[in-house]
């Protein structure tokens, strides 16, 4: 009894302690060797060891055209995919959220897009992409429309790997929505219909806020997530054609296991991160605001 | 009198005494190494697939056990990387890409040479023949001074083709880049989805099949001895002006996004007439379980340029050993077994794993799976160059370098500037190489 | 036409059940199916062109128009699961994610409800802050860190690392969840004479049920597709399946029979594991229907 009072009082520390502790402790040496190794000059295939530099790495990461280019792509990449994502995860949603039969199947397989391990997803896309050998341009030659060069065109590689990520991600979108609106109280909705809301209204004035912060979390996480979106990349065009698809991941990736300079990859890990963590906490302070 | 042991039973304990000894030295020869793991690194390869079931009768005999672990190859370079940098690594044994690390492993001492090993006489019996290995192979795995690697697949450039289309337009098989010119045009239509011509076109993938080209235009990458890039010399620049073209003109589309699997699978649909790249991809063509061509394509010599028919003749895999191994006598036992004539034999008549012993190339098995005018491009492409990118420690650079020229030569830009700005930023990369 | 029963909109919680089982489907009903069907397909796609081909010869796959009547092939599986090991490999992911998922859900749902409660924005971010950091950035330092405790080969060591992957993505999908539970709900219970962590166990936790399983799944999910992680810290022993599939990726061959079907292979786990756990998401309705 007197174990359980203490737990009472001190709830607040006791209950996230475990997860605390293991963050930082899994992290701490992960982030101090990083920030140490972005101070030095180390590059395995230049033969430079691991020596000081101060910021001379930061300073050449600024200037560096490469870098710059990546992370303006990077910031294409997620608005483009983001914005579809949120909009087409909360729409099929509240499509999904009426009951018919085989409701509980399609939940589940809204999932699989997710779960296809990414390097087979990426080589069926691939596949599927080809301007000439793949199945897409195939069908839309047989239709008649034009067949655009999907990642293999300078201009329309992002798209198309937007549109990759987004085939895969909008599900977790809207799994969330779903069980979001799992959770939400009649009440509301009672209210609502005694005061005569059209569906419509009702959508916008009674589900949509209520629903908002379970949508602006999956949507943060998902922002995050698509920032340092690799996998699929990598697979897929490795950066290419020429360099058009580079992102900041991929560049730091390319910079630690390509060219083994890993004290320059390391400034740009860091840089990387701080950008990741620069908007995700713009993201989470305006939803604050916004929010009642 | 009891305690006299009686002559007979004396022989028969002295004999037994002998012969527990003998048994026990026999014992010792034949398993030296019982008990012993050899962590060994391997890629997803056929030969991989091929030295899996040979693996246990190498432990048998030795009493070595081989673990082996198989990566993708950019996930084996990952975690090689990761596990020499972090220091005290376990592995003892690990397949190699000599022309895409080794000058790296070098410099950051991560191999231990096998020079001493294969001249030492008590280490390595002389049957096991060194000299069995082709010059151009041995060449690649050798770096300033170190014998890194001991071959175990080799790769040359040739020209895939489909028979049925050049018959069909009276054409030969090209044996000039300008009758490849030719034919490539006459075969192609693009309005019908039929290319002439198809080749690698991506960044990085591109220059090691872009290489025979330079080679046989007369160019190179720069000049070993001056350390001068040499990607504008006027050579260079019309490799790099007729690689383009050809695909510009003559491929399909979406071609600066191919790598192999593309390409690839162009050609195996039916679309393309001509293909280069390398030989070690012809099951991707001539299977019939794989393509659709396959009884319609053939195999040639790399067409000569206005220098020659100069293609790459590389080690592209081999086999080394780290050097913070504590099992080098095991290590090197495992890898002379695995690279022995009696096993290379098995390796590339049962695995069709092209192998760098010439003696195995000169016996019916070793050709036995290859088919036959592949063994001819592949045994007159012997003879070509030993490297199929530069030769630096920065290889992966280097070829991004490179490759933003061939990029520019397909896009139809132009390729003066581009090359001088490549041979630019390559020069300066060659002038932070380590001497 | 039914006319007390709740509107059958798309945006109510307690949408048509009742009414339907009254009057049998209607139009609106039909239109709707259609376009559940519609959405299903398009998500699909890819799968069903994997599937397709997990059944057929390579040649048969790059074939253009792709066949969708062949004679069908078993030699892709019996490769899979003969030649390459995948079960243990199936049985490696299966520890490692579920590990992984279930310690996050350990250590994340007090830490979320303490900070849902309590408000320690700073805390969520700390715990955020591992899925922040770009993934590279523990490749090394996870590598000496696990070395230097001879942990290298262990389930261990990969439950913990994918852990940094799970566990910040519960907490912050749990957190909007255990915000919308009316606090009036917690005081009755203690008024009861309840402990905060009885209320936490009896209470909060059941009400939060589709929160809890769609975070979980989620989580699984992410930490079974998980790449690299696995390939820097695991060996043969303890490969994972993403790891494992690329054993179908050769030097200079793709076996885009045997990728497809180790493709397939690899969803069907975590589908069936959907499926299972959906009826808690889906049941949650009646639980939502809390009133004040």
């Amino acid at each position: 009894m007197r174990f359980e009072g203490f737990l009472d009082r001190h709830v607040r520390w006791v209950f996230p302690l475990p997860a605390l502790v293991f963050v930082v402790v899994m992290m701490a040496f992960p982030i101090v060797y990083t920030v140490w190794n972005s101070l030095t000059g180390w590059s395995l295939s230049e033969g430079t060891p691991p020596d000081f530099v101060g910021l001379k790495n930061y300073v050449a990461l600024i200037r560096d055209q490469r870098f710059l280019l990546a992370a303006a792509r990077t910031f294409y990449f997620t608005v483009l995919a983001m914005a579809v994502e949120v909009v087409l995860g909360v729409a099929i949603a509240l499509l999904l959220n009426r009951d018919f039969p085989g409701k509980r199947i399609v939940n589940s397989i809204m999932l699989l897009p997710m779960m296809a391990t990414p390097v087979a997803i990426a080589m069926v896309w691939l596949f599927m992409y080809e301007p000439s050998a793949g199945v897409i341009n195939h069908v839309l030659r047989v239709l008649g429309l034009p067949t655009p060069l999907w990642i293999a065109g300078a201009d329309s590689v992002i798209p198309a790997l937007a549109l990759v990520d987004i085939w895969q991600w909008t599900p977790m979108i809207v799994l969330i929505s779903l069980a979001g609106l799992a959770g939400l109280p009649a009440d509301p909705y009672e209210a609502a219909e005694v005061d005569g809301a059209t569906a419509w209204q009702t959508l916008w004035r009674v589900t949509i806020p209520m629903l908002m912060p379970t949508v602006t979390i999956a949507a943060l996480l998902r922002l995050i997530d698509a920032l340092k979106t690799f996998d699929i990349i990598y697979a897929m065009t490795g950066g290419g054609p020429g360099f058009s698809s580079e992102t900041l991941n991929i560049y730091t990736y390319n910079q630690a296991f390509s060219y083994f300079s890993f004290g320059y990859a390391s400034s740009a890990l860091v840089v990387f991160f701080a950008i990741v963590l620069g908007v995700s906490l713009l993201v989470s302070v305006t939803r604050r605001t916004v929010e009642v | 009198m009891a305690h006299h042991c009686t002559r007979i039973s004396c022989l028969l304990l002295v004999i037994a005494a002998f012969a527990a000894e003998g048994h026990r030295a026999a014992t010792a020869q034949t398993k030296p190494y019982a008990g012993t793991a050899i962590r060994f690194l391997a890629a997803n390869h056929p030969w991989t697939e091929a030295i899996k079931p040979l693996l246990p009768e190498f432990e048998a005999r030795t009493g070595i056990k081989i673990r082996l672990e198989s990566y993708g190859e950019d996930q084996l370079t990952q975690k090689l990387t990761t596990e020499f940098t972090a220091g005290g690594s376990d592995i003892d044994a690990f397949m190699q890409r000599p022309l895409q690390e080794a000058r790296q492993y070098v410099q950051n001492k991560w191999y231990t040479d096998l020079n001493p090993l294969v001249k030492d006489p008590a280490r390595t019996p002389a049957d096991w023949s060194f000299a069995d290995f082709q010059a151009g192979a041995v060449g690649t795995e050798m770096v300033k001074g170190q014998l890194t690697g001991i071959p175990i697949v080799v790769e040359h450039e040739v020209l895939y083709y489909r028979k049925d289309l050049l018959q069909g337009a009276g054409l030969s098989v090209p044996k000039t880049l300008d009758e490849l010119k030719a034919a490539g045009q006459k075969l192609s239509d693009k309005g019908k989805g039929k290319f002439g011509f198809v080749a690698r076109g991506q960044r990085s993938p591109a220059v090691t099949q872009f290489s025979s080209f330079l080679y046989s235009f007369g160019g190179d990458w720069f000049n070993q001895e001056t350390h001068k890039a040499t990607l504008d010399t006027p050579e260079a620049m019309a490799a790099f002006k007729f690689y383009g073209a050809m695909l510009r003109e003559y491929g399909p589309p979406g071609v600066l996004n191919m790598s192999w699997p593309q390409a690839v699978a162009v050609f195996a649909q039916g679309n393309a007439g001509l293909y280069t790249d390398a030989d070690s991809l012809f099951p991707n063509m001539l299977d019939p379980g794989k393509s659709q061509v396959a009884d319609k394509t053939g195999v040639a010599v790399f067409p000569a340029g206005p220098k020659g028919s100069v293609m790459y003749s590389v080690t592209s895999w081999g086999l080394a050993m780290p050097a913070s191994t504590k099992k080098k006598d095991a290590a090197w036992e495992f890898i002379k077994w695995a690279t022995s004539k009696e096993t290379t034999t098995k390796t590339q008549s049962v695995g069709a794993v092209p192998g760098a012993r010439g003696s195995v190339w000169d016996s019916a098995a070793g050709k036995a799976k290859f088919p036959a005018d592949w063994v001819a491009a592949a045994q007159a492409s012997a003879k070509g160059r030993s490297y199929d990118r530069p030769l630096v420690v920065q290889v992966g650079k280097a070829r991004d370098i490179i490759g933003s020229v061939i990029i520019a030569s397909i896009e139809g830009k132009d390729v003066e500037s581009a090359a001088h700005q490549a041979n630019k930023d390559f020069q300066a990369l060659l002038d932070a190489e380590p001497k | 036409m039914a006319t007390h029963a709740p509107p059958r909109t798309l945006t109510s919680p307690v949408a048509g059940r009742t009414a339907r089982l009254a009057t049998g489907p209607s139009a609106v009903d039909v239109a709707h199916f259609a376009a559940v069907m519609l959405v299903l397909l398009l998500f699909l796609l890819p799968f069903l062109w994997m599937l397709l081909s997990s059944f057929k010869s390579a040649r048969e796959i790059i074939k253009l128009p792709p066949s969708l009547v062949f004679a069908p092939t078993f030699e892709n599986y019996r490769t899979v699961f003969a030649t390459q090991n995948f079960g243990q490999y199936m049985a490696n992911s299966t520890i490692i994610a579920g590990g992984s998922t279930l310690l996050g859900l350990l250590l994340g749902l007090p830490a979320a409800y303490s900070i849902a409660r309590f408000k320690q924005h700073a805390l969520s971010l700390a715990i955020l802050l591992a899925r922040i950091v770009p993934g590279i950035t523990f490749l090394i330092p996870l590598f000496i860190l696990f070395r230097a405790l001879g942990m290298v080969d262990t389930f261990a060591s990969l439950i913990l690392s994918h852990l940094l992957v799970t566990l910040p993505f519960i907490v912050w999908v749990m957190v909007p969840f255990f915000e919308a539970i009316p606090v009036a709900l917690e005081e009755a219970a203690r008024v009861d004479g309840a402990s905060i962590v009885q209320t936490f166990g009896r209470v909060i936790l059941p009400i939060s049920g589709p929160g809890i399983v769609t975070g979980a799944i989620l989580a699984f999910v992410f930490s079974w597709n998980n790449f690299m992680f696995s390939v820097v810290l695991a060996t043969n022993r303890t490969k994972t399946l993403p790891v494992a599939i690329y054993n179908f990726i050769s030097y200079a061959q793709i076996d885009w029979g045997g990728l497809m079907a180790a493709a397939v292979i690899i969803t069907l786990p975590v589908l069936i594991l959907a499926v299972i756990t959906q009826r808690y998401v889906v049941r949650g309705l009646t639980a939502g229907a809390v009133k004040g």
